[in-house]
């Protein structure tokens, strides 16, 4: 019989069991005791330390902690969306999977002890596909949206509500700064980028698009008159960083270079840009022209940000005629960032193309745009052959330079055209357009001379790649138009002719661009590296500057000694956005037409090189912001479930083209497993935070964290299977539940299903010589900012104490078997049952809707000042002492 | 009233007793009948009720008691088939000084009925498994949680603890031998998820219904954190049977790897659906054969073995024997005990779409996999019986039940892939012929159904 009571009986006493059969201090079960308990999970660091592999790294950690504790400890990140530090691992998001040698199923680290001599890999492929699994599963029901179209089309994906927003707040220079932190030149862009951002503005299904590009066209403006007139400097994107002592050379100033340059400087780096003409700006100096960006009261100022940040230009320096990459690198620099851009204007490939009298389209406008009448333009009838924006710079600049025909001529349709923004303005200005219709041959006369170039029409055949359908010719169709001059403007390539010699190590693509990679803009050639248009061709100025600030994030942490290749595995510089989820229709809003720019008329335009827009007044740019409907996440920056979508790549509409081939990336429309999704409303009832059930991902985190650390229990899972939802009880308003309104739910969302609210505070004022104390007031106030006093008279309660004991909260005990009935109204009895003093303190005063009789609100209330407390404690009229009569 | 289906004299029957003196071969039934009430004590006590009880107590002790327990080769019947005796020495060895044992008599399957016929019939068999448990590893507390549906078997439940208590089995003193034990019956609510282990602890805290990652395994932290052990009640049942009879004598039952009987029941298309107590290792064909075959003389197509998450298991595998081993390589389990018989009229895509929706919707929605991936794999074989599936569903559905098996937390979620994972195994032709052709071979669903009724009009 005796050995049934010796417990570890069966057991030889030796030295092992001398650690073993050690009693533990008994356990008090105090209160304090059990919420120093759960709230403690991490291990007193005193335990002996343990030696594991993680990743091919033996690793330091302490016995007891887990798997993803010592990784995080050592710098390694596993991702998780259920795991909150406060609390043990909870296992629900399957998301922080590794693999462990001699393991059959990978097991999850949060839950998982480390122990000594354990072989961890936190990256191979069997976790990757599995975690990729679970997001696929978890975006299949996440029926909410994420970035706002606008915002996700721009090509360096501005933050547009956001700058729109302090744009109708009339905070101009803010607006600014929130614009240039993705792009440096809002007043540039503002006046030639082709706006996709608004071909997508959501505003377009209530009414019109907003005027996106005008408006930080006005903010970006005022900035540069601050500057001139008051030498204010432009605003920061970002903190200035201390300086770094690295100095890097940026061959190119036009764009891409220049935003390379300028994120650089902010980060703390030495910058030089060499320029290959007479003054700094690439193409947008030499290539589009005055009236659409002026280059002193625009292009000046706006570059001026960079040598006010102490960058410095040095021009009439070319890449291969004056120096070699060899040169740079032999001068010290420690890293060389290639930003050309394209040049060389494509041939036609067409018989009689060296004509005299074909000229290249960059060529003349080079000359154009410093404000040079080319020679013996004025007269003659031009062709502009092309439909990009340089076709269109071409065919204004020659009504303007007095050609007396100007007739341009595109392949595809005119929707299919980039620049097909323009082309109302160069109809207006008398520029003929002919679409569908290609050269086949330029007629020239005996000397040589261009007489005119016969064309053939184009019908549109099956779409390609671009999603453009195909222009074929249609035989039989041929006609001539009669010309002296005809402008080339049909896309241009990089001149790489300087590849080589002092510049070896780095290559061409078949395309015949600079060879650079898409995350890390690294080219073959150690610390040199390639952006802008040289690498990806010519493309608009927006996309060149989101190239240059892309690349300038990789430089930095080139410089910074990072690992170049994890970034490009993880994709963490490679900006990918998500693809914009879902629509929720708009339907009854205000409508207000767009603010649009007036333009001069087109009879002063044909012969002005004055900018033709005629800017906002400030009434104007506030009233076209406030037309944004905010359609963005609140919790975009903040979104672990976006970040891991795009690190796993399944969010991802397009990424970099050239990793979209082949890397497995699925978009959320190409999710393997659509199907049924749930579609819940918002609860916007609580006065501090927010609940969207929609972004929820069950991963329980604010159940657990409000029921373990805060006490309160508000959430729990409810309902079961597919249909399973972490939410109050019955779905009820938070209002109703035991909430304090602390935020901690808010804070471990890892999504934005719960935010803190965003609200104004207002402060109110009561006239209490109308009141006549109907306790109406009392009644309907959720959070008891109002109470009955003793007095038959308004009273005020000084709130100095909690608003809801956390600690008698907690010591509800949970002795039912169903979670979601909670004993909120006994609370009074069970407290003084277990012996705590409920004395002196103001205790739970629960929501009037939930105060049952026990609380003694309702009838009793005005003769009975104490929230009904007086029967049970020894303090009864304690509330006495917070309220005084007025 | 369960039917008990006759089997061999020479089967021995630790669970449902011994059949009494001179009764026949085929009297199944009649045990059933034997002790007219089977909640009273001194009948149970003649019939040898406590005599495991008593011979633990005073001739074996703890020690020997695992030991026995150990060498009669014990496993769990609660599905997984993990060796009972290391259970106990696990709780038995952890520091701690309060330790609580559990008897899982939530039976999920909603086809399954063994559990709760034996605690109906055998309450005295599973109250004293579960003292002599408790008692040897040290605990104090015995908890028989029962599922609350089974009024019956609560109210039977109870009444043989009260009067095993007020007998001096249990309580303070037991047998005079200065222990104390306190069992109570706890009858518990819940959904299908009660079955799995740590999901009947937390149901049993009084906190939602879910799993909890192991490790740490119940043994070394369970109910309110402290060291539990949890079985199912007929691993109970056999305890009380092993310790009057001796270990060699359980080992010669059945199959030599996990040797004893089990408790099955086949349902579905039998000529006589029951409850049989067979030899581990006897064949899935033979099991069927006690319930008189197929009904009508139909042609068996499946065997579903395990419950809901089990195993799709075709005609040619029905000389698989009825042990953990064979079944889990055959993609089955042995889980709630259940065969479910179809006959060629049964569309397996169907069936196993079907159990694949059941175990989706009884999912408590903790993981992620588990959650949205079983729903997706439900819906895919939706597509696939309403004519709507895609030429790469297949492939998906077999990805995505790799993936869920590859990061689930529990077993629920594991093995609720299996019904979707041996069909796509031992039918695929049938899987091909409702998305390549839209045709169901057994004539049940209607995937080409648009189509077929078009043509059917136009002719």
């Amino acid at each position: 019989m005796a050995d049934l009571i010796s417990r570890p009986a069966d057991r030889i006493p030796g030295p092992a069991d001398l650690v073993s059969t050690t009693r533990p201090e008994p356990v008090v079960d105090s209160l304090a005791e059990r919420l120093f308990r759960t709230q403690s999970p991490q291990r007193p660091q005193s335990t002996p330390v343990i030696r594991l592999e993680v990743d091919g790294r033996v690793v330091e950690g302490r016995e007891g902690q887990t798997i993803l504790e010592v990784c995080r400890d050592n710098g390694i990140e596993i991702p998780t969306l259920c795991y909150e530090p406060k609390l043990p691992g909870f296992g629900a998001c399957r998301m922080c999977v590794v693999d462990v040698a001699g393991e059959e199923h990978p097991p999850i680290s949060c839950s998982r002890l480390a122990e000594a001599g354990m072989v961890v890999q936190t990256q191979t492929e069997e976790v990757r596909r599995l975690r990729r699994t679970n997001l696929e599963l978890i975006f299949s029901d996440h029926n909410a949206y994420c970035l706002p179209p606008c915002q996700n089309k721009c090509p360096s994906h501005i933050d547009i509500p956001g700058f729109l927003k302090a744009n109708a707040e009339g905070e101009f220079r803010e607006s600014a700064r929130i614009f240039k932190r993705t792009i440096p030149f809002p007043s540039i862009l503002g006046r030639v980028c082709p706006a996709p951002c608004e071909e997508h503005c959501r505003r377009d299904e209530v009414d019109e698009a907003i005027a996106i590009r005008d408006s930080h066209r006005y903010a970006g403006d005022q900035v540069i008159l601050a500057m001139r007139e008051q030498d204010i400097d432009p605003p920061l994107p970002f903190e200035l960083q201390p300086t770094s002592g690295k100095r890097v050379a940026v061959i190119g100033s036009g764009p891409a270079g220049a935003s390379a340059a300028y994120y650089l400087l902010i980060a703390g780096h030495d910058v030089t840009i060499y320029e290959r003409d007479a003054a700094p700006g690439g193409m947008l100096r030499y290539g589009i022209p005055e009236y659409r960006l002026p280059k002193e009261k625009v292009l000046d100022p706006e570059y001026e940000s960079i040598t006010r940040l102490g960058g410095r230009f040095v021009c009439n320096q070319a890449l291969g005629r004056d120096f070699s990459l060899d040169d740079l690198q032999n001068q010290g620099y420690d890293a060389v960032v290639v930003a050309i851009g394209c040049y060389d204007t494509n041939k036609l490939g067409i018989p009689g193309e060296d004509a005299d009298g074909v000229i290249d389209g960059l060529e003349y406008l080079k000359i154009a745009t410093l404000g040079l009448p080319y020679p013996g333009h004025a007269g003659t009838r031009v062709v502009v052959i092309g439909g990009g924006f340089t076709s269109m710079d071409c065919s204004r600049t020659s009504v303007r330079q007095g050609a007396s025909e100007v007739t341009l001529v595109y392949r595809r349709d005119m929707k299919d055209m980039p620049a097909s923004g323009e082309v109302h303005e160069a109809i207006e200005e008398g520029v003929t357009t002919i679409f569908q219709a290609g050269p086949t041959r330029v007629i020239a006369n005996e000397a040589g001379k261009v007489t005119g170039v016969e064309f053939i029409r184009m019908q549109l055949g099956a779409a390609d790649a671009s999603g453009r359908r195909r222009p074929e010719p249609a035989p039989g169709t041929e006609f001539t138009i009669e010309c002296d001059r005809v402008l080339l403007a049909i896309g241009q390539g990089p001149d790489l002719t300087w590849v080589g010699g002092g510049s070896a190590g780095v290559e061409a693509t078949k395309y015949k661009r600079l060879r650079a990679d898409a995350v890390t803009f690294l080219t073959p050639r150690p610390g040199v590296f390639g952006t802008g248009d040289v690498r990806n061709g010519a493309q608009t100025v927006v996309q060149a500057i989101a190239d240059g600030r892309r690349a300038s994030y990789a430089v930095d942490a080139f410089l910074k000694g990072m690992d170049l290749g994890e970034i490009r595995t993880r994709q963490t510089l490679a900006e990918p956005q998500p693809e914009f989820l879902s629509i929720v229709p708009f339907t009854s809003e205000v409508k207000a037409p767009r603010n649009r720019l007036r333009s001069m008329p087109a009879e002063e335009r044909r012969t002005s090189y004055i900018e033709y827009e005629i800017p906002y007044t400030p009434s104007e740019a506030v009233a076209e912001s406030t037309r944004c409907l905010q359609c963005t996440c609140e919790a975009i920056g903040f979104c672990d479930l976006r970040r891991l979508g795009i690190e796993y790549g399944t969010t991802l509409k397009t990424l970099e083209p050239q990793n979209n081939r082949g890397a497995g990336f699925r978009s959320v429309t190409e999710n393997r497993f659509t199907g049924t999704n749930h579609d819940y409303i918002r609860d916007d009832s609580h006065a501090f935070i927010l609940r969207e059930p929609s972004r929820c991902i069950d991963c329980g985190r604010c159940a657990n964290v409000c029921a373990e650390v805060v006490g309160a229990a508000c959430y729990d899972f409810m309902r079961t299977g597919f249909d399973t939802l972490v939410t109050t009880p019955l779905d009820m308003s938070l209002n109703d539940t035991p909430c304090v309104s602390c935020g901690r739910c808010a804070e471990t969302c890892p999504t934005g299903a719960l935010m803190p609210k965003p609200r104004i505070l207002e402060k109110y004022e009561v006239d209490e010589s109308r009141c006549i104390l109907c306790g109406i007031c009392v009644d309907a106030c959720p959070y008891d900012a109002l109470r009955c006093g003793p007095d038959f008279e308004l009273a005020h309660v000084s709130r100095e104490e909690p608003m809801i004991d956390l600690i008698a909260i907690a010591a509800v005990d949970r002795e039912t078997e169903m979670t979601y009935v909670r004993r909120e109204r006994d609370w009074l009895e069970r407290a003084i049952a277990s012996g705590r003093d409920v004395g002196p303190r103001q205790l739970p005063v629960l929501p009037a809707s939930l105060a049952g009789s026990a609380n003694g609100n309702g009838a009793g209330r005005a003769s009975d000042p104490g929230n009904g407390h007086n029967g049970h404690g020894p303090a009864g009229g304690g509330s006495a002492g917070h309220a005084h009569a007025r | 009233m369960t039917t008990i289906l006759p089997t061999p004299a020479a089967w021995p029957r630790p669970l449902l007793g011994d059949p009494p003196e001179g009764a026949g071969a085929a009297d199944g039934p009649a045990v059933n009948a034997r002790l007219a009430d089977p909640a009273d004590l001194d009948a149970a006590v003649r019939a040898g009720a406590f005599a495991g009880l008593t011979r633990a107590l005073s001739d074996l002790g703890a020690t020997l008691t695992t030991a026995t327990l150990s060498e009669s080769g014990l496993r769990g019947r609660g599905g997984a088939g993990f060796p009972a005796a290391e259970k106990w020495r696990a709780v038995a060895a952890t520091p701690d000084d309060v330790r609580y044992a559990v008897a899982n008599g939530y039976e999920a399957d909603p086809a399954g009925g063994t559990n709760r016929h034996l605690m109906t019939a055998r309450p005295y068999a599973i109250v004293e498994g579960l003292a002599i448990a408790a008692l040897c590893v040290g605990a104090e507390e015995a908890i028989l949680a029962v599922r609350a549906e089974y009024a019956d078997a609560v109210a039977t439940l109870e009444l043989a603890v009260a009067a095993a208590e007020e007998a001096g089995y249990l309580g303070e003193d037991v047998l005079g031998s200065g222990r104390t034990l306190r069992m109570t019956v706890r009858s518990v609510h819940g959904a299908y998820m009660l079955g799995e282990e740590t999901v009947l602890l937390k149901a049993l805290e009084g906190r939602r219904g879910q799993p909890e990652q192991r490790p740490p395994y119940p043994s070394e932290r369970g109910l309110w954190g402290r060291p539990t052990l949890v079985h199912n009640v007929a691993t109970l049942a056999a305890v009380p049977w092993i310790v009057v009879h001796d270990a060699p004598a359980y080992r010669a039952i059945g199959d030599p790897d996990a040797p004893g009987t089990v408790l099955v029941q086949v349902s579905g298309a039998v000529a006589a659906p029951g409850i049989a107590e067979v030899p581990t290792g006897t064949s899935l064909a033979e099991i069927v054969g006690l319930a008189g075959g197929v009904a009508d003389g139909r042609p068996l197509k499946a065997v579903l073995v395990g419950g809901p998450s089990g195993g799709l298991l075709p005609a040619e595998l029905a000389a698989t024997p009825y042990t953990f081993a064979a079944l889990r390589a055959a993609g089955a389990h042995v889980g709630s005990g259940s065969l479910v018989v179809a006959d060629d009229r049964t569309c397996m895509v169907d069936l196993a779409r079907l159990l694949t929706r059941y175990c989706a919707d009884e999912a408590c929605g903790k993981t992620i996999p588990c959650r949205i991936g079983l729903r997706r794999m439900s819906e895919i074989g939706e597509r696939m019986v309403g004519g709507l599936a895609r030429p790469t569903d297949v492939q998906l559905l077999a990805d995505l039940g790799a993936d869920i098996v590859g990061s689930a937390l529990c077993d629920h979620e594991r093995l609720a892939t299996g019904p979707l994972a041996t069909a796509m195994r031992y039918f695929g032709a049938e899987f091909d012929a409702h998305v390549k052709r839209g045709v169901c071979p057994a004539g049940v669903c209607t995937p080409g159904g648009v189509a077929a009724a078009a043509t059917a009009h136009g002719g």
